[in-house]
């Protein structure tokens, strides 16, 4: 069967996992391997007095130890957005878990007992562990500014670090004082974002192969294109000679995006002269990348009626010792606090702040998730002052399609009033509710697609079956299932027809990474513009075995038909090699072309993320029941719909664990919940009673189809959806997690004094 | 990570005992796992030896008494067999309510009602229950016997009665009274529960005769709160002051501050967990003495 897009073609990939013959990179075996394990610091800072490895190195069974002196014939920095970060501690550590030396041995028992025998000398230095300590006139510099340097992909303009700013980002529009002036409503308030995990079931692993002037890496990374590349950089060799390949990933969400451990395992391998795998543990994890916590003040100012005016935001996003991909996570925070609104003025200072903290990069939805829960609270608490309903002051002052979002790049792709709608009609907005139970709506917008480049190619050979040859990497997302069913459209060919191997930079072609939701739209592209050049080879090739025009030919099942005359694609091929054998080879490309769609001018699309919650209160013990949560999926054309409704409950889950529960907690720098025991993640237990989405098919993408990416927004959506929905039953919530003890207090403050400011309960 | 270890597999009780006593601290008894390899994974501690008391026969059995007064638990049983157990449902009905709401379905399948005891975790919703129900230990060692009241037999944090070289053999449930009902309460925002209570109200004419309430999991052990018990006692049933109640057992709760929560909070679950447990408690005595 011919399964095109539209269709909700059972998972290619969902048999090979529930029977176990999926690999993932901690199932390969190479001859020879050996494990790999990371001595990390027990300091938040501190300088390194010595490290003497000579016991660690004589335990049998000890193939090599590895420090900073073993990488001294390189330049050992690296870093996506700032090249901040050596790949061993150099001199001095700068958070709890940093690595500072790795050991490999013909077990993992050994080599973690080689660990205990590498002896360390620390000198204890004081250490800003917190955005407040970063931040103060006196805090320790956790780097020397003057000195860094952009990292491969920056993008972001020039470095301007002051201090433990690391990054500033600002955009603005109008007037902001007169706009403010002209407010008769003002709502001013500061927040708090908790560091958060990115949770994935497969831990970082990684194996590495050095193979003389090459080396050959078996990685759990999202962007295979950008890790080779920061290889190449480390290690001072051709693009060529790094060879990524990237089996099944279990679960990414931004975890794996850029380098993490594969320049500790290259660094091992190219040592020890033999095959390393180092596999992260879910407390190494946890310190090997997390989500930024945040502090942020927001004022939104508005008329009396509830037309907005006037936004003025300042955060500052702790990004950990080092920057990883804060400076980005900062910039699309920035896009992001807004909201989609038309504003007469606003004005945005992002600051990225390194602390004494395990380094935050990405998370799904980064940035949004960050901004939108608060400036959707300031608005439905502007609501609540001009008496206006939340779902009508919306309606008012969304931006609709073709208006500004923020100065330059793209014009708003989206409808956001119909969004609202969607939501409001699943919510059963306006029908009476049950006792302390709330309604709330978050809607915004996330810049998604990163760059514009994608390329792939598809392969049909003699027997008429396809390869594509894409390096997007599976992570659950179901990228392989999407970019089958896009070439089965494009060549009418069954979908059992269609292979699509992982991500192979040997193999298969460039793609700047999977994240951003960006794969369907644009690595799909790429993959629809290759079938296509195939589907014109046939055609062509059948118009000259029919000896007819190519418009009279149809292309149907896997074969070209001319009237009832028809030739399978294997057929064609052959006709057209006068061979058994041949093959035909379709490229396709995206590029941002005309110089357009760098980061500053971006962003490909706009994601919505919009969620709707209602929520039931336990006064007694302050926890919130989720009993209904539904999202909208404005993806212009679902290439599967039943992919894009676990896209939407995936992300759901985890923006209900982002709001309610989820919170890395430090003490002076030493995580206190790294365990799963301790820190708790979503679970089914913790489903919704009801979950909806709603499907928004405008083709208004810029995707083939007018498809544009999906998968994140609800994380961001969700969390907003909830406070508003808590808001609602009249309490306040100026921190996440929503936890019940923290609820608590709130009905405790708010008790006796349910005023103006936060209005009445809204129960009937 | 798990480092090596021997695992020794004694058929009797005897042989379990001196095995214990051979390796002293050297040696853990190795039931469910589901707590002793979670520790050694994360290396916070290491036996060399671990003497798995599965291969004794008799020790997972749940029996009536032969003179049918009081349910019998072997250590062995784990949570998921005493929830779905017949005979524990039909005369303990509230231990197998209990035991339903332990951990996850992964723990409930491994973990053992003797694991978790002896383990001592402070979290505990059968330590919680044990201790209102009045529950008889019976520790067992090659030479000797002895019953100890669950009062005496968790003595702190990871820390019991129990001597290196004894092994808890069985639980011993009094069956309760006709006019005796129970309930239970729990709040929990990880894996294991922040605050626990559990009430039992002996009910004559329509009068608390006898009040047993134990709150757990606040702090390192659980403890009776007597003075609410001592309030209730002689008041009528449907009307007794259970929220009264509700702030002695706070008050007499001593929390400590964590992760799960501040100990201002877990104060405040006590008592709400206490009214709501009591109030259960009292409306399934007055129920029962009703259709009596
Ligand atoms: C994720 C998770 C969630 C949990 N949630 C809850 C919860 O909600 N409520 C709750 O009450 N508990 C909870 N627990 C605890 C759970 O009940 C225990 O893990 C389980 O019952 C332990 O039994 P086991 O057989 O696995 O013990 P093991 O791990 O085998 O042993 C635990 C300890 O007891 C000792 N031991 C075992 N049997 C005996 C015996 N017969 N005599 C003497 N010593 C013995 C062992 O030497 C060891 O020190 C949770 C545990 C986990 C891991």
């Amino acid at each position: 069967m011919t399964a095109g897009i539209g269709h909700n073609v059972p998972r290619v990939d969902a048999r090979s996992k529930v029977t176990g013959e999926a690999l993932f990179t901690g199932d390969l075996k190479l001859a020879g391997l050996l494990h790999g394990k990371v001595l990390r610091s027990p300091y938040p800072h501190a300088l390194i007095r010595r490290i003497n490895t000579d016991r660690a190195a004589l335990l049998p069974g000890v193939m090599t130890v590895l420090t900073s002196t073993d990488l001294q014939d390189i330049d050992p920095y690296y870093g996506h957005s700032i090249k901040d970060r050596p790949v061993l501690a150099i001199d001095r550590v700068r958070f709890v878990g940093e690595p500072l030396a790795a050991v490999a041995a013909q077990d993992e028992i050994t080599a973690e007992q080689a660990l205990s025998l590498i002896e360390v000398e620390y000198e204890d230095l004081p250490a800003a562990t917190t955005l407040d300590e970063a931040l103060s006139e006196a805090a320790p510099r956790l780097h020397e500014t003057d000195t860094l340097r952009p990292g491969l992909f920056h993008g972001l303009g020039e470095l301007h670090p002051q201090g433990n700013i690391c990054y500033h980002h600002a955009i603005s529009r109008g007037d902001l004082a007169e706009a403010f002036k002209q407010s008769e409503i003002i709502v001013e308030q500061e927040y708090t974002f908790p560091a958060v995990y990115q949770y994935a079931m497969e831990p970082h692993t990684v194996i590495a192969a050095w193979e003389g002037k090459s080396v050959t890496v078996w990685a759990s990374c999202q962007h295979p294109y950008l890790v080779r590349a920061e290889l190449a950089d480390l290690f001072d060799m051709p693009v060529a000679n790094v060879r990524i390949i990237v089996p099944f990933l279990g679960g990414g969400f931004g975890s794996k995006s850029y380098t993490k451990m594969e320049p500790i395992t290259v660094g091992l391998a190219r040592k020890a002269g033999r095959p390393v795998r180092i596999a992260n543990r879910v407390d190494e994890a946890m310190v090997t990348t997390r989500r930024h916590n945040m502090r942020c003040w927001m004022r939104t100012g508005a008329q009396a009626d509830g037309t907005l005016l006037a936004r003025d935001v300042r955060f500052w996003m702790d990004t950990g010792a080092y920057a990883d991909n804060g400076p980005r996570v900062v910039a699309t925070a920035a896009d992001a606090a807004p909201g989609p609104y038309r504003w007469k003025s606003f004005q945005i200072d992002a600051y990225c702040v390194y602390t004494n903290r395990p380094p935050a990069g990405s998370y799904r939805a980064f940035g949004a998730t960050h901004l939108q829960w608060i400036g959707e609270s300031q608005v439905d608490e502007i609501a609540r002052q001009a008496g206006a309903d939340p779902v009508e002051i919306r309606i008012r002052n969304l931006l609709r399609p073709g208006e500004e979002v923020r100065p330059g790049g793209k014009l708003l792709d989206a409808d956001l009033v119909g969004d609202v709608q969607k939501i409001a009609t699943a919510l059963d907005w306006g029908s009476p509710k049950p006792p302390d139970t709330g309604r709330g709506i978050g809607v915004g917008l996330l810049a998604a697609g990163a760059r514009p480049v994608s390329t792939a190619i598809v392969r049909m050979e003699i027997d008429g079956h396809a390869t594509i040859l894409v390096s997007s990497t599976e992570m659950g997302q179901g990228v392989r299932t999407v970019m089958s069913q896009l070439a089965s459209q494009e060549l009418a060919l069954p979908i059992d027809h269609i292979k699509v191997p992982g991500g192979d930079t040997l193999i298969t072609p460039y793609d700047r990474s999977t994240g951003a939701s960006r794969s369907t739209t644009l690595a799909g592209m790429a993959v629809h513009r290759a079938a296509r050049e195939i589907r014109h080879q046939l055609l062509e090739i059948a118009s000259q075995a029919f000896e007819v025009a190519p418009g009279t030919i149809e292309l149907r099942d896997g074969a070209a038909w001319h009237a009832d005359q028809s030739l399978s694609y294997s057929e064609l091929i052959q006709f057209h090699f006068g061979f058994t054998g041949g093959e035909l080879i379709g490229r396709g490309e995206v590029s941002p072309g005309g110089g357009k769609g760098s980061y500053a001018e971006g962003p490909v699309f706009w994601e919505v993320c919009i969620g709707g919650a209602e929520v039931r209160l336990n006064r007694d013990t302050g926890r919130l029941h989720i009993t209904r949560l539904v999202s909208v999926a404005d993806v212009g054309q679902a290439v599967n719909p039943h992919l894009v409704e676990a896209q939407e409950m995936g992300a759901s889950m985890q923006g209900l664990g982002n709001a309610l529960f989820e919170e890395m907690v430090f003490d002076e720098g030493q995580i206190l919940n790294g365990t799963l025991l301790d820190y708790h993640i979503p679970t089914t237990e913790d489903m919704p009673d009801q979950f909806i989405s709603r499907l928004a098919e405008n083709e208004d993408g810029p995707g083939p189809y007018g498809i544009k990416g999906a998968g994140e927004g609800a994380l961001a959506g969700v969390p907003a959806a909830i406070v508003n929905a808590l808001a609602d039953i009249g309490v306040p919530v100026r921190e996440l997690p929503i936890t019940p003890e923290r609820v608590w207090r709130a009905l405790k403050d708010t008790e006796g004094e349910r005023d103006d400011a936060w209005g009445p309960p809204s129960t009937p | 990570m798990l480092r090596p270890f021997e695992i020794h597999e004694p058929g009797t009780v005897e042989e379990a005992s001196v095995l214990l006593a051979q390796f002293g601290f050297d040696a853990a008894i190795y039931a469910g796992g589901t707590e002793l390899l979670l520790i050694m994974k994360e290396g916070l501690a290491h036996f060399p030896h671990l003497v798995n008391i599965k291969t004794i026969p008799g020790l997972d059995e749940i029996a009536l008494s032969t003179e049918g007064d009081e349910l019998q638990i072997g250590p062995l049983a784990t949570h998921w067999e005493l929830e779905r157990s017949p005979t524990v449902k039909k005369h303990a009905p509230l231990f197998a309510e209990v035991e339903s709401q332990v951990a996850n379905t992964r723990v409930r399948a491994m973990g053992t009602i003797g694991g978790n005891l002896c383990f001592a975790e402070p979290h505990s919703d059968p330590a919680t229950l044990l201790l209102a129900w009045g529950a008889t230990l019976e520790l067992s060692s090659a030479d000797a016997q002895r019953q100890l009241p669950a009062a005496d037999f968790t003595l702190g944090m990871f820390e019991t009665a129990r001597q290196p070289d004894e092994i808890l053999t069985r639980i011993r449930l009094p069956l309760l009274s006709e006019n005796t009902a129970g309930a239970y309460r729990k709040f929990s925002t990880h894996e294991r529960p922040m605050a626990t209570v559990a009430a039992l109200l002996e009910v004559k004419d329509g009068m608390i005769e006898h009040a047993r309430l134990a709150v757990g999991s606040v702090g390192p052990v659980p403890i009776r709160a007597s003075e609410a018990e001592g309030l209730l006692r002689g008041q009528g049933a449907e009307e007794a002051a259970f929220s009264t109640a509700g702030e002695l057992a706070a008050s007499a709760s001593d929390p400590i501050d964590d992760l799960h929560g501040s100990a201002e909070y877990k104060r405040h679950l006590v008592r709400v967990l206490t009214t709501q447990a009591l109030e259960q408690a009292a409306k399934r005595a007055v129920g029962a003495v009703n259709e009596g």
